[in-house]
């Protein structure tokens, strides 16, 4: 009984307008799924895949620790991240840092700190010349902004370690 | 380039979102619903002109919005078929007095909706004395009264 008056409810009218009711369910549906599907984007930018997030953030070491970077996966188009890279190497020395791949390409670099010794250009990327201290240790911070879109692969190495690869995405 | 990009990717984003909103979403617009308007505009302004404030951007952004809708309207007049994906049917939800509970259900109105549509155009007390109620494809929910 209830299913037959459900049924005359969704049966297309013809007075006082035509209608067309198995179009209007399939817009219903449209409008039920594209909830679900606006709940998943807020759920998933919660998460960090539209940039910072528990899924954005990573911390990668090389292989044998000298290197490690901190930085954000997912970038957008136009906004910054912080780029933290920490270096072990012989204290109160100069260590070298090769910024190489494509990272170049996706982000300019807004800010360096503290600033380099030295930097020049080398054929994959740019070299860097930093201070480490008593410790042996030398922290770079990097403000990246970005710039292009698409995935960038690149590296970050010092000569004598392992080096790090890194993947970033930039939405547009 | 990315000026027109852009604005075109806006527009086509907002538009589904708003239908995936439905019909009914900001069609009464209360206070609030006017707020989250203005924010919603707020939140598309920088994306559209991006970091280039000049007037020539903005007017590329303008031109090719109000050309992407003048487009869209000329190909609604030429095909019924688009006419009805973009602006969508009139749907009743009122007949002979009785409700269509289904219909409202899938439309996410309640019968207080629909008094209310009643009441402010018509002037009607009762579910009964309303002939039919039809939710326009603009959202708004129009009442014809029985007669006798």
């Amino acid at each position: 009984m209830n299913e037959d008056s459900d049924n005359a409810d969704l049966r297309s009218r013809e007075y006082p307008i035509c209608e067309d009711m198995t179009y209007q369910l399939k817009v219903w549906r449209f409008e039920r799924v594209g909830w679900y599907v606006l709940v998943l984007i807020v759920l998933m930018g919660l998460m960090g895949v539209f940039s910072r997030g528990l899924l954005s953030s990573k911390d990668v070491r090389s292989e044998d620790s000298k290197v490690r970077v901190e930085y954000e996966m997912f970038h957008r188009n136009g906004s910054t991240n912080s780029m933290k890279i920490t270096l072990s190497s012989t204290p109160d020395s100069q260590a070298e840092l090769e910024l190489a791949g494509q990272l170049l390409e996706g982000f300019s670099i807004d800010t360096l700190q503290p600033e380099p010794l030295r930097s020049r250009s080398s054929s994959h990327g740019i070299r860097l010349w930093l201070q480490t201290d008593l410790d042996g240790q030398a922290t770079l911070y990097i403000t990246l902004r970005g710039d292009g879109l698409g995935l960038y692969r690149s590296e970050i190495s010092s000569p004598g370690t392992n080096s790090v690869n890194l993947v970033q995405f930039l939405f547009p | 380039m990315d000026s027109v990009l852009r604005a075109g990717a806006m527009y086509l984003a907002l538009m589904v979102l708003f239908k995936i909103a439905g019909r009914r979403s900001l069609a009464e617009l209360t206070t609030f619903d006017f707020v989250l308007l203005m924010m919603i505009g707020e939140a598309t302004q920088q994306a559209l002109l991006g970091d280039d404030f000049s007037l020539t951007n903005s007017m590329i952004v303008i031109v090719t919005l109000i050309a992407i809708d003048v487009g869209l309207s000329l190909l609604k007049q030429r095909s019924g078929w688009v006419s009805r994906l973009i602006d969508g049917e009139p749907t009743i939800i009122v007949e002979n007095g009785k409700l269509l509970h289904q219909r409202l259900r899938h439309a996410r109105l309640v019968e207080a909706d629909v008094m209310e549509a009643a009441r402010s155009s018509q002037g009607i007390e009762k579910l009964e004395e309303i002939k039919f109620a039809i939710i326009e494809r603009n959202g708004k929910i129009s009442i014809i009264a029985r007669e006798d």
